[in-house]
Parts: C-alpha cells; structure tokens; sequence
C-alpha cells in the first residue's frame, strides 16, 4: 500500500470524531436528499401517470337530445378520441349508522369495454353483478361499506337498498379522504333504477391533438355547432383543467417544497465537510510545510487530501444510497396512499443513482475547493511559518486580556473573531437552517390562519341543500321540532364540489344567491367589497372564479350566465376561500332573473349550542328527520365538518412542511455542533496554556459555553431577518398553489415556531461547546500545551 | 566543484509597507563534499541565508546555483521534486509527520521523490536507521520517540533520496551534549563520505573540523576571526 494512501488513512483515523462527523454530515446530506430526489423522480411520474393512464375526459356536455346523436359518426371524427355516455347522479348513502355521505352514481355503458375515464378492478365483482354497485377503494377509508354490504340510500325521498359487489381503484377521483364523498359504479338500468334518472343525458369525450384547456374549448366550439345543427341544445358543459388530477396541487406543493429542502440539505452537509476540511487543513499546514520540503509536489499533495476527502464520500454514499432509494419509496408509498393513486416505478434509472454518486463526490470536493488550492499552492516558508491558526494581530490581544484576569465576554467576543471566515460559515448555515425553519412554521401559520379564517366565515352550523326549490316554510317545517335549532335561513346555494349539481351558471360555476344583508358569511377579501344592494346588479367571485373572468377589475361590467341567461352585472368583490369556482349574487335578485317565486332550496341552521360534540348530534337528529320524512336532500354538512374536510387538504402539506422544516434544523444544528465541537478541539492548545497561566476548568467551560451561545444568538437574530422575508414570498408561493393564481396566503409570524428555534438553537449551541469542552479540560495542562 | 555559488544574493521582507533587509550582498562557494558551518547572533540571518540555498525561499536580488541549477527559475512543483533529489533538509523541531510510523516517514519522502526503486526502499529505509542507530524504533511513531530519536529519524529521511547536499538548521539546538555530540558524529560519516553538509549552529565551534565557516552579523558575511586553514 502506498504510503500516501496510508497517511490518508492515519488522517481518517487521527481525526477519527471530526471524520465520523463528516461522513455523518455527508450521510445525512445523501440520505435526505437522495431520497427527496427519489421520491420527486417516482411521485412527479406516477400521480400524473396514474391519471393519464385513464385517459380522463376533457370536455363533458350535457343535453337531454343526445338520443338525436349519431354516436359512431362522432366516434369517426378524427378530432374526437374517445367518447361515452357517463351519467352522474347524487344520492346520499349511509356510511355508518346516522352518518350518511353524498354519494355520486355514475352510470357505465359497458364495464369490459371502458375507452375514457378508466378504472380498475380492485377487489369483489367486475363487473359488478346487475343491480349492484362498485365503491372506489378509498371509500373503504371513510365508511363501513365493503364487497356484499347492504347500504341505505336516498334516492328521490325514498330509502333503497343498495347492494355492494365490487371494489375499484379511479384514479381519477380527488382521495375521498379529503373530500368525503362515496363514488359509485353501475350498469344504466341500476343507475336508473337507484337515480329515478335517465342514461345517455352526459357525454364525456375526449380530443386528439389537444395540448392545452384553451384548445379544448377550440374544439368544444366547433363541436358546438355540430350539436347545434343536429338539433342537439346543449345545456351545460364543464371543462376540467388539462389532463391535471385534481389533487394535483397537493402534490406540486409538496414536490416543491422537497425539491428546496433536498437542496438546502445537500448544501448544509457540503458546509459541513468544507469547515471539517477546513478545521484539518488548518491544524496539517505545518505538515504540508514540511511534506513540500521533502520534495512533496502539489499532485502528492492534492492527492492525500483528495483520497481523504473521496473515502469519506464513499462510506456516506456506501450508507446514504441504499437508505434514500428505501426512504424515497417509503415517502411515496406514503404520499401515493394519501392522494390515493399507485406507485407504477418498479425500477429507478441509473441516472437517479449517478446523480446521487457523482454529486456524493463531486460536490464536497468542490466545497474543499478554497482549502485544497490553499493546501496546494501555500508556499513551504508560510506553511512552516504557520502555528496552527491565524495567529496575527489578535493573538497578543488576546493574551493581554487573559493576563489582564480574563474578561470571558470580550475573551469569547475575540475568539470569534478570530476565526471569522470559519464562525460567519457556521453562522450562515445555522441562520439558513433556523430561516428555512422559521418560513416553514410561519407558512404553517398562515395556512391555519386560512383555516381559521374560512371556519369563521360560515357563521351557521349545519347546511342542508335540498334537491328541489321549495318555498322557505315548507323546507323548513319538518325540522321546526328540533329545539337545539335557535334559527334557520333559507339560500339558493349548494357546497363544494356538488355545488354545480345544485345551482350554477351554464359553464359551471358554482352560484349562490342569499340576502345581501344576510349575518352568516363573513368573507376574507382579497379585493373590493360585499355586495351593497344597490339598484343595479352586482356579483361578487372567489378566486377560483377569476380566471374566467380575467382580467379582474372590481366595479366593471361582465356577463354572468345563470338560469338560461346571459346578463351584464357589476363585479364588486373578490372573495378567498378554499372552494370550487363560485359566484355571489343577491337572493331578490336571483328570483327576478329566474322568475322563481320565494323559493329556496339551502337550509342554513344555526345552533344554540354550537360546540362540535353538539353540532354532529343535532346533525345525526337532522339524518334522522330526512330519513325518515323522505325529504330529498343532495347533501348536509356542518361548519366544523367542512372546516375538517378544508383542514385534511392542507394538512397533508402542514405535515410535510413541519417534517422537511425540522430535518433542514437538524441538519444546520449539526453543523453548529461540529463547528463548536472543531473549535474546542482545535484549541486544546490554547486551553493548556490558559490553565497554565491559572484559569480553572470552570473558567474554560464557561469561555467556550459562551462562544457557543454568542453564535447560536447571532444566527437565531440573522435567521429572523431571514425568515422575514422567506415567509413573505413563501405565504404568496403557497397561496398561490394551493388556493390558485393571484391568491396569496396571509403572511404571519409563528411565535410556536421561534420559541422552538431559539430553544434548539441555544441548547444545541450550548450542548456542542460544553461536551468537548468538558472532555478537553480532562486532558492535562502538559499534554494539551504539546497537542498538535 | 563548485556545488553551492552565491553571488550579491539579498533578501528583503516586506511588512507593513516596510521593508526589512535579512540579507544584503552575500556571495559565498561551496565546494563539493565541503563541511560548513553557518554561524552568528539570533536574528542575523542564518535560516533566511539556508531557505534560499534549498529553495524554500526566493532572493530579492543575486543570483544562486546550486548542483550547477539556476533554482529559482523552477516552478514550484519541479523545485520539490528537484529539492527532493539534491537536498536533504533537517529543522530544528516538528519535523516528522506524526500519523506515520518512523520508517513510514522514510518511506514517503521516497515516494514523493521517486529515484529509488520500490523493491529496495524497505531496505534501504532499515540500513538508513541502523546508520543513525535507531532501527528499532522503526515501526513507533514520533510521539513515542525521545528529541534526539526524533532528530535521528529526520535525519534519516533528510538522506533517503542520496542527497549531494545535506542542510540542517541547528539541528543539535534543544539536545543535550552527548546526544548533540553523536548526532555530530553521523554528520562526520557523511562528509567523509561525499556529502555536502551545511550546519546553522549556536555552538561553540572550536575542536570541530569544518571546512568553511560563514559568519553573518546583520544579514553580511563578516570575516571569521579563526581561518579555516588556521583550524584544520
Ligand atoms: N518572513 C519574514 N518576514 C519578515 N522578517 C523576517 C522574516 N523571516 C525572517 N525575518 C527577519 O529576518 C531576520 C533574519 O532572520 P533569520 O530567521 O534568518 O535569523 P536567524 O539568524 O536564523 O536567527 P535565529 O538564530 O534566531 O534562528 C530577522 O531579523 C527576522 O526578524
Ligand atoms: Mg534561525
């Protein structure tokens, strides 16, 4: 064995605690963000693979016509790439005794021969026997409907028995865990049978040679004037966004945020090995000196500290690798169970591994730049010269306080200067750590501050949307007996995403007509104001609305088309809330349009007691009355539900952005950690010639304890000026995501998350001063002068 | 022959916007097998004087050859290697690298320089330490061996590489006597055998048979009182 190659190893084992941390350092930094990269290679592929491979619909239309249709001439047209009739009707199901769930039917043309919106087989019967329904798996998650259950549901007033006989997996459904809805599957004579509707009244198509939601609509238009000229009046369409599932949000959200925190821990681990090489090379330039005299050349040179550098790379690669590829499918076993969709990655490209191989390589070397080339081009004289650290002007400062009887602060104060370069480093990547931790916490903030935020803005409890309009007393009444009901107003409204089976404008957009004066919204506004009552028709949107009706400029004109009509009104406000698109419009106003007399089909009740064990009883109360009366009911949630559903959205992203936070923490306070740990040891020297000179353990505890905390403080302060910042962008990026463009999130500082930072901080700056510093004054006074 | 010639060799540092003169119009010859004593007060010049005869160090003027080389025109990977081959250094104290054993540290320098084949390093490495009479201290690494082992081994690894030149810059300095009086002997061996040497020493020099003695006294060559014919 060379002898280079073995004095790289004598260095391994020498230095054998800053080594371990090093390889600790770059295992971390592999592990995490290796397995980061591999869980964005597999879930950035697989959720949208999963949707695409459905072959999901883009266009959707509704007409009560389509037996004039001419469906082979359609299937022929070589725009058109697959359609078929999939009706949809919502019904209500009991999932659980008294706890009855919107349940939407779908009926299926033919379950052998499915050419669009695909779904698979699961568990149970496929198809399912006749006169039964298949659930989608997820459904298992919120109900207690399984193969051969017998549930209740409500159909038209009336209870029916429905049999379960199959389990599908639709990808292309929204997780029914977030959005607590029951999807089912059955043969067109069932969904009559169970529905009381008709088949054949939605076609689901979808194009060839489209690339975007604009050349869909192209393609609707002509087919439009298709429809229109076969006699075929088109009474509502829906264009969902592109070829997107609709979690895909959550996903893009989480993929980003691992994106930024694999980076930054990969980053912070190469700080790491770069003040490791830093604190080496400082301590061997004598011997670098010495090496160079004896006829070393830069290559010898180079070559010792490079094999040091690549054999701590190797073993963290060596360990890293394996446990990112493990995590990174882990996390997206974990995401794809949330979302609900399969992992199809069996294998992982080479490539995911040479990225991760040459990075584990490359970058600490690169990161040791400054220290290599130093070690490399210093000349023999200065390397000789050289007693360890800057020794320069400060050094006899120093030594005149500590003759002086030892002021610790300005003592402590000195020391950091002294080592400015290596303290600013440290203090960078903890103020980073504590930054990105901070923003984490704040953006949390702000996320809850949204769900606070949305809960108060339903000043009801319960909400029952009936099927029908029905004049107020007669919704009303049969609930009148429930005592715990302090009041009830009538709407024209429905909820969520069965809002446009309720009311809505012709392209979709959920519309809900109140009483402009009405007590029991409270909106969060991003722009303009509530509707005033004024003469004049006025309309007020949500964010998710404004794309259509972009550019947005509050007190102009648009055209909204509701009840068969297209009308100029005035837009007045924008609204934010976690919702599909709506619109709000007067009540009175509504009824002029629509020639309905004083008519309502939402019932929003509010209760005396408004506590959540309260509201779910009187709920179950409601259920009962509605069974029981036959009264035909597309769905009744309450506030504190609809709250929970809003809050399971997001907290899937909360809890991602807590874990990524905590590990970007970890990481950086490691690095403090062997930072302080370095400059103990590199100071044993020092510490035998202040004991030497009287100062007593204590005395050296206490200066490096100091040291430790003056570091921690200062990074904590720099990391806060950091956050601010960061957060800021963070609450616009994130809104915007999440609640869509031009939607930013309040920007709002986490007091939970800076008491949490200050305290790690000070505590690990004060745990990773006092351990090596307790061990170091164990050394005697003789052999910590003669350390090296 | 001539092995070392200086001719108006200065140096200069510059500290602080100022400039100190360690050096000013030194011209000396060293002949080939000579042994030299550079003596004179702390402070006179002595290391800078050596630094610039290995090539550690360049001059602000003069010219230098050494081994019929025009050093300084070397870059500095080409002066190791050529420093490597013609010249064995020994300073004063922490000389050997401490995570290598004493024969490791022979066997690097020989490594690094290369002019010796790899089957007969070893050996060469265990007949070095048996010349300087510490073979079995070879397989201990520096921290076990005493000032004087210390000085031996670097003395050992200054000659791994057959140096024509051996330069020691007080290497008897922290000894005691008769330690410093055997290291002097090994000294003695090597000039009798060929080597150039050029010893800096605080010393007494009298009763010792160099053949040159360089006294500087504020960085000039003074004439030394006692001729070297005078000694012999
Ligand atoms: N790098 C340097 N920068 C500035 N001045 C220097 C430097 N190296 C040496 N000197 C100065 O040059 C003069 C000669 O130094 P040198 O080390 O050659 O003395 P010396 O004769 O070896 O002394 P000693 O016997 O104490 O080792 C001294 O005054 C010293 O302060
Ligand atoms: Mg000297």
């Amino acid at each position: 064995m060379s002898i280079i190659f073995k004095k790289s190893m004598r260095d391994i084992q020498q230095r054998f605690r800053s080594t371990l941390l090093a390889i600790l350092a770059l295992t971390i930094g592999i592990w995490g963000g290796g397995s980061l990269l591999v869980s964005f290679y597999i879930m950035s592929n697989d959720l949208s693979a999963n949707y695409l491979l459905t072959k999901p619909y883009q266009l959707s239309i509704q007409s009560k016509d389509f037996a004039k249709l001419d469906l082979d001439n359609l299937h022929e047209l070589p725009e058109i790439a697959a359609a078929e009739f999939r009706d949809r009707a919502i019904l209500r199901i009991e999932v659980k005794p008294d706890e009855w769930l919107p349940l939407w039917l779908y009926s299926v043309e033919d379950f052998d021969q499915l050419s669009i919106a695909k779904f698979y087989p699961q568990a149970g019967q496929f198809p399912p026997a006749k006169g039964t329904i298949a659930i989608e798996r997820n459904n298992l998650l919120i109900s207690q409907l399984n193969v051969d259950s017998v549930a209740r549901a409500q159909s038209n007033g009336k209870l029916i028995d429905v049999k379960i006989s199959g389990i599908i997996f639709d990808p292309g459904q929204a997780p029914s865990t977030q959005d607590a809805f029951i999807y089912a599957y059955t043969d067109e004579a069932n969904y009559t049978r169970l529905s009381g509707k008709a088949t054949h009244q939605k076609l689901i198509i979808r194009f060839n040679n489209v690339k975007t939601q604009q050349d869909v609509k192209q393609a609707y238009a002509k087919l439009a004037i298709q429809f229109a000229a076969q006699g075929i009046k088109i009474e509502a369409s829906n264009i969902p966004k592109f070829d997107q599932h609709p979690h895909q949000f959550q996903l893009n959200t989480i993929l980003m945020i691992n994106g930024s925190i694999s980076f930054l821990t990969f980053i912070m681990s190469m700080v790491l090995i770069s003040q490791l090489m830093n604190s080496i090379f400082t301590r061997q330039t004598r011997q670098i000196g010495i090496m160079k005299a004896i006829g070393a050349k830069r290559g010898h040179i180079l070559r010792i500290y490079l094999t040091y550098l690549l054999s701590i790379s190797a073993v963290s690669i060596a360990i890293g690798l394996p446990l990112a590829v493990l995590t990174g499918k882990k996390y997206s076993d974990f995401i794809a169970s949330v979302l609900n969709f399969d992992i199809l990655t069996t294998d992982l490209p080479y490539f995911i591994f040479a990225i991760v191989i040459v990075l584990g390589f490359i970058l600490p070397v690169i990161f040791s730049l400054p220290m290599l080339r130093n070690a490399v081009h210093i000349s023999v004289n200065n390397a000789l010269a050289d007693y360890g650290i800057e020794a320069g002007n400060n050094a006899s400062s120093s030594r005149k306080t500590s003759s002086m009887g030892m002021n610790i602060y300005s003592l402590a104060w000195r020391n950091l200067a002294r080592r400015k370069g290596r303290m600013l480093v440290t203090m960078l990547t903890m103020a980073l750590g504590v930054g990105i931790f901070l923003t984490g916490f704040n953006v949390r903030e702000s996320l809850s501050q949204f769900l606070t935020n949305s809960s108060n803005s339903m000043q009801y409890d319960l909400k029952v949307v009936l099927k029908n309009t029905v004049p107020p007393e007669t919704a009303s009444a049969p609930f009148n007996d429930i005592a715990a009901i302090s009041s009830i107003e009538g709407w024209l409204d429905g909820v969520g995403r069965v809002q446009t089976d309720a009311i809505a404008t012709a392209n979709s957009i959920g519309l809900v007509a109140m009483p402009y004066d009405n007590t029991l919204n409270k909106h969060d506004f991003l722009q303009g104001t509530w509707l005033t009552g004024a003469e004049q028709l006025e309309f007020v949107i949500n964010q998710q609305a404004a794309s259509e009706f972009a550019p947005i400029v509050i007190g102009q004109q648009y055209t909204i088309s509701i009840a068969g009509q297209d009308i100029s009104a005035r837009l007045v406000g924008m609204v934010r809330e976690f919702d599909v698109a709506k619109i709000y419009i007067d009540i009175d106003k509504y009824r002029q349009i629509a020639k309905l007399d004083d008519e309502i089909n939402s019932l929003m009740m509010v209760l005396n007691d408004r506590s959540y064990d309260n509201v779910l009883r009187v709920k179950k109360q409601v259920e009962r009355v509605i069974a029981n009366q036959g009264i035909e009911v597309v769905y009744i949630i309450s506030e504190v539900e609809y709250t929970k559903i809003v809050f399971d959205h997001l907290n899937i992203i909360l809890t991602a952005l807590l874990i990524l936070s905590l590990l970007v923490l970890s990481v950086s306070a490691m690095g403090m950690g062997s930072a302080m740990g370095i400059n103990v040891m590199e100071r044993t020297r020092e510490i035998g010639v202040l004991r030497a000179i009287g100062a007593t353990p204590k005395m050296v505890i206490r200066l490096f304890v100091m040291e430790g905390f003056m570091v921690s403080a200062l990074s904590v302060l720099l990391g806060i000026l950091l956050a601010l910042p960061l957060s800021a962008y963070g609450a616009k990026f994130f809104g915007n995501l999440i609640l869509g463009e031009n939607t930013p999130l309040d920007f709002t500082f986490s007091f939970m998350g800076f008491a949490i930072t200050l305290i790690v901080t000070l505590a690990f700056g004060y745990i990773a001063s006092r351990l090596p510093a307790s061990k170091a004054i164990k050394i005697s006074v003789r052999e910590a002068i003669a350390y090296e | 022959m001539n092995i070392i010639q200086l001719n108006n060799v200065s140096k200069s540092f510059e500290q602080g916007g100022q400039s100190f003169t360690a050096l000013s119009n030194v011209s000396l010859t060293i002949t080939k097998g000579e042994y030299v004593a550079l003596i004179g007060k702390s402070g006179s010049g002595k290391s800078t004087l050596l630094n610039l005869i290995t090539g550690i160090d360049h001059p602000t003027g003069g010219h230098i050859t050494v081994a019929d080389t025009d050093i300084h025109k070397f870059g500095e990977s080409s002066l190791a290697a050529w420093r490597g081959k013609n010249i064995g250094i020994i300073f004063q104290f922490f000389q050997l690298i401490p995570t290598l054993t004493i024969i490791e540290n022979i066997l690097l320098a020989m490594e690094f320089v290369n002019v010796i084949p790899k089957d007969q390093r070893q050996n060469r490495a265990k007949n070095l330490l048996t010349q300087v009479g510490i073979l079995e201290q070879a397989n201990k690494f520096p921290s076990a061996l005493s000032g004087g082992e210390q000085q031996r081994a670097a003395i050992a690894r200054a000659l791994a590489n057959k140096p024509e030149i051996l330069v020691a810059d007080e290497p008897t300095g922290n000894l005691d006597s008769a330690t410093a009086k055997s290291i002097k002997a090994i000294f003695t061996d090597l000039v009798a055998a060929g080597t150039t040497v050029i010893i800096v020493t605080h010393e007494d020099i009298s009763g010792t048979d160099f053949d040159q003695i360089i006294q500087l006294k504020d960085g000039q060559i003074q004439p030394h009182n006692s001729t070297v014919s005078e000694m012999k």
